[in-house]
C-alpha cells in the first residue's frame, strides 16, 4: 500500500484511518461472535474484541484505542440492535474500563509487560467494570459479587489470548510495508 | 505450534476449574423451578443423582403440561373444551380429554351431582377474572344452570354428547390435576424417583424429599400465612379446595369460585377440604365435591373411594377427618 | 508462531499469577461464605430483579399489563399494587421463607425466595 504520492503527513494519516477501520469491523465482529456464547448473566462477556483495540493502542497510540473500542462498542449495539439496552450499557463499561486500564498500565509499566501482560490487565478492567454497571442496572444485590471470582478468572485466560493474539497480528502488520517506514517497532 | 508442556498444564488447569465449578454437590441434587402455565404458578422440584438429568426431565415435564394446557383449558381458541362449548351435539376429544372428562363424570355420579363438569355457562356468568364481578341475576343464573346436571353430557369412546345444546364443559381442577399426574408420568419415564409437582396448591409428591418424607402444610382457611395442619405423604396427591382463594365480597357476603350445581350460588358447606388420594384429578373432584356436599355427606362420599382420605373444614370452623387421616397428619 | 509463555515477560507473569490468585481466593471465600436469603423476580421467564430479603426496598416490575409494585421489608416480599383484573397476587400476601412463591399472572411476573433453607421450615409445600 505505497504510492508515490510524497506528502508522508497525509499518507499515515490516510493509513492510520484506513486500519482503524479495518481493526474496528474486525472487533465488531468478534463482539457479535461473542454475543453468540452462553454466559451467566446476559450480555456479560469474555471481552476478545479487545485484541484489536489493544493492537491500535500499541500501533499508534491511546486515541486510536479510544476510537476502536467506542466504535466497536456502538457499532457492535447497533448491529445487535440492542442500543442503550442493558447489554449495550455493559459492553460500554467493560470497554472504557478496559481501554483506560490498558493505556494506563501500557503507558507507566510498558517497559516490563508485553502486550500480554497488558491485556491481562484490561481484561481484568473489562470483568469489573461490566459487574459494576450489572450491579447498579441489572441484580441491584450484593449476589452479584459471587461470580466475579469465577468470572474474572476465565477473564485472565481470555486476557492472556487476547494479548497474544494481538501480539501475532502486530508481528504480521511489522512486516506490512505500510509500516516500514514509521520507524521502530510497532511491539515498543 | 508444538505441544509443549505448558500449555497442556494450562488447558488441565482450565478443564479442572469448570469441572470444579459444575461439580460442587454432594451426592444429591435438587432441582426447583417454577413456571407460569395453567392460570397459576407450576413449581417442580425433582432429587437425583445428575442435574442434567434432573433439568432434561422437568424440561419434558412443564413442555408436556404446556401441550396438555392447550388442549384442555377452555382459555385456549382450539383447545376440546372450547369446541365441544361451541358445538350443539358435542363432538370428538382426544383421548386425554377423554380420561378427564372419564374422572369427572364417575365423581359426578357419585356424589349425585355434587360435582359437575357442564358448569361452563355458570362460570362465565359469574365472571371471576374481571375486576368487579358482581352477583348475577336470579333467573340469569337460572338460565345457565339450564339443562347441566350429571346426566347431561356422556361419553362414549372418544365422543363426548351433550344433552342440551347451549350446554359448555369446564373441566376446572380436573384437568389442571390431570395435567400434573401426566407431569409425574413424565419425571417417572425419566427415572426420577423423587420430585413434587405442585400446580398453585394441587399437587403429586413422589417418593420423599432428599433428607426426610414430603411434608405438606395444609393452608389455615381463615388465616393467612397460618397451617391448618402438616401431613406427611409419599407417593400421593394432596388437593385443598377452599373458599378463601378466589372470591369477592358484596353487601358483606363473600362470593367464591365453588358452586353448588344445585343453586348456581357458591356453596356454603365448608370453608376448605382437602383430600389425599392417588391421582391430583380424582383429588380435585373429590375436593370440590366434599366442599360442595358439606362435612357429613362429604365423609361420605370418601368412603366410598378406598384409599382416599380428607380432611374437611366445616362452615363454623369445625374439623372433620376422614378415618385414615390419622396415618398423614404430622402434627395438629 | 511465539507461544504465549515464550512471550510473556516476568512482569506478564506478576500481573496474571496475581489476578488469578485474587480470583481463586475469592472462589474459596464464596465456597465457604453463607449466602443470604434473596429475593428473585422473573419478568416472563427472564430473571429481572435480584434483592436481599433483609433490606428494605421497594421497585416497580414491568410486564406485558403495566407495572407490578414489589415490596420487601420485615413482613417479606408482597405485592402492594398491579394492574391485573383480580389482584389475586396482591391477595398472596407475603413471601418470606426459601422456597415461597408469588405471582402476578397476567402481568408474567414471578418472585422466588432462594436462601438456606432453614430446618425451621415447618413444611416443605403449601396445599391450598
Amino acid at each position: 500500500m505505497t504510492c508515490s504520492a510524497v506528502d508522508t503527513e497525509k499518507l499515515n494519516r490516510a493509513r492510520r484511518q484506513v486500519f482503524l477501520a479495518l481493526f474496528i469491523a474486525i472487533a465488531v465482529s468478534l463482539h457479535m461472535l461473542e454475543s453468540l456464547l452462553p454466559s451467566p448473566i446476559p450480555w456479560l462477556r469474555l471481552g476478545l474484541a479487545n485484541t484489536l483495540a489493544l493492537s491500535a493502542l500499541y500501533l499508534y497510540d491511546g486515541r486510536a484505542a479510544w476510537t476502536v473500542s467506542l466504535a466497536r462498542v456502538g457499532i457492535g449495539a447497533l448491529l445487535l440492535g440492542r442500543l442503550f439496552s442493558p447489554g449495550f450499557w455493559l459492553a460500554l463499561s467493560g470497554a472504557i474500563v478496559a481501554t483506560s486500564v490498558m493505556i494506563i498500565v501500557h503507558r507507566t509499566c510498558g517497559r516490563h509487560l508485553s502486550a500480554i501482560g497488558v491485556s491481562a490487565t484490561g481484561a481484568a478492567g473489562h470483568a469489573l467494570g461490566q459487574l459494576l454497571t450489572a450491579r447498579l442496572l441489572i441484580i441491584q444485590h450484593e449476589a452479584i459479587w459471587q461470580i466475579a471470582p469465577p468470572f474474572l478468572f476465565f477473564t485472565v485466560f481470555s486476557g492472556v489470548l487476547t494479548g497474544w493474539l494481538a501480539t501475532l497480528l502486530l508481528e504480521r502488520l511489522a512486516q506490512h510495508p505500510a509500516f516500514q517506514t514509521t520507524g521502530g517497532h510497532p511491539l515498543n | 505450534m508444538s505441544w509443549n508442556r505448558p500449555l497442556i498444564i494450562g488447558l488441565i488447569v482450565l478443564l479442572l476449574a469448570l469441572g470444579w465449578l459444575r461439580t460442587n454437590s454432594a451426592d444429591t441434587e435438587q432441582v426447583r423451578r417454577s413456571q407460569l402455565m395453567m392460570g397459576t404458578i407450576v413449581e417442580i422440584v425433582a432429587s437425583g443423582k445428575s442435574s442434567g438429568q434432573l433439568e432434561a426431565a422437568i424440561d419434558d415435564a412443564f413442555a408436556e403440561m404446556a401441550r396438555l394446557d392447550r388442549v384442555l383449558s377452555r382459555y385456549h381458541q382450539d383447545s376440546d373444551i372450547t369446541r365441544l362449548s361451541q358445538s350443539d351435539k358435542g363432538g370428538r376429544v382426544a383421548p386425554e380429554t377423554a380420561e378427564v372428562i372419564a374422572i369427572g363424570l364417575d365423581v359426578a355420579e357419585r356424589s349425585h351431582g355434587a360435582f359437575d363438569l357442564t358448569l361452563g355457562r355458570l362460570k362465565v356468568l359469574w365472571n371471576f377474572d374481571d375486576e368487579n364481578p358482581v352477583v348475577p341475576e336470579q333467573a340469569a343464573i337460572a338460565r345457565a344452570m339450564a339443562g347441566t346436571g350429571p346426566r347431561a353430557v356422556e361419553l362414549d369412546g372418544l365422543n363426548l354428547i351433550k344433552r342440551s345444546p347451549q350446554l359448555m364443559v369446564d373441566l376446572a381442577g380436573v384437568a389442571k390435576g390431570y395435567i400434573v399426574d401426566r407431569a409425574i408420568g413424565v419425571l417417572k419415564k425419566h427415572a426420577i424417583t423423587d420430585a413434587a409437582v405442585n400446580a398453585g396448591g394441587d399437587m403429586y409428591l413422589l417418593g420423599q424429599h432428599p433428607e426426610h418424607p414430603w411434608r405438606i402444610g395444609i393452608q389455615h382457611p381463615r388465616q393467612q400465612g397460618g397451617i391448618l395442619a402438616t401431613v406427611q405423604v409419599r407417593d400421593r396427591a394432596v388437593v385443598t379446595s377452599g373458599d378463601y382463594e378466589r372470591f369477592f365480597e358484596q353487601d358483606g357476603q363473600r362470593y367464591h369460585h365453588i358452586f353448588d350445581p344445585q343453586t348456581g350460588l357458591p356453596a356454603r358447606g365448608c370453608q376448605s377440604a382437602t383430600v389425599i388420594t392417588d391421582s391430583v384429578a380424582l383429588g380435585d373432584a373429590l375436593a370440590t365435591a366434599i366442599f360442595v356436599l358439606g362435612p357429613q355427606k362429604g365423609l361420605e362420599l370418601l368412603a366410598d373411594y378406598p384409599g382416599a382420605e380428607g380432611l374437611i373444614v366445616a362452615a363454623d370452623g369445625s374439623l372433620h377427618p376422614s378415618p385414615g387421616w390419622d396415618a398423614y397428619q404430622d402434627t395438629p | 508462531m511465539k507461544t504465549p509463555w515464550q512471550i510473556m515477560t516476568k512482569g506478564d507473569w506478576l500481573i496474571v499469577l496475581m489476578l488469578l490468585g485474587i480470583a481463586l481466593v475469592g472462589i474459596a471465600w464464596l465456597a465457604v461464605a453463607p449466602t443470604g436469603t434473596r429475593v428473585i423476580v422473573t419478568s416472563g421467564g427472564e430473571t429481572c430483579f435480584v434483592a436481599d430479603l433483609d433490606r428494605p426496598t421497594s421497585i416497580d416490575l414491568d410486564g406485558p399489563l403495566g407495572k407490578t409494585h414489589l415490596v420487601i421489608d420485615e413482613q417479606g416480599a408482597y405485592v402492594t399494587g398491579s394492574p391485573c383484573p383480580r389482584k389475586i397476587c396482591i391477595a398472596m400476601g407475603p413471601a418470606k421463607r426459601a422456597g415461597d412463591l408469588l405471582a402476578c399472572v397476567p402481568n408474567r411476573i414471578m418472585v422466588r425466595i432462594e436462601g438456606p433453607a432453614g430446618e425451621d421450615a415447618p413444611y416443605d409445600l403449601l396445599s391450598r
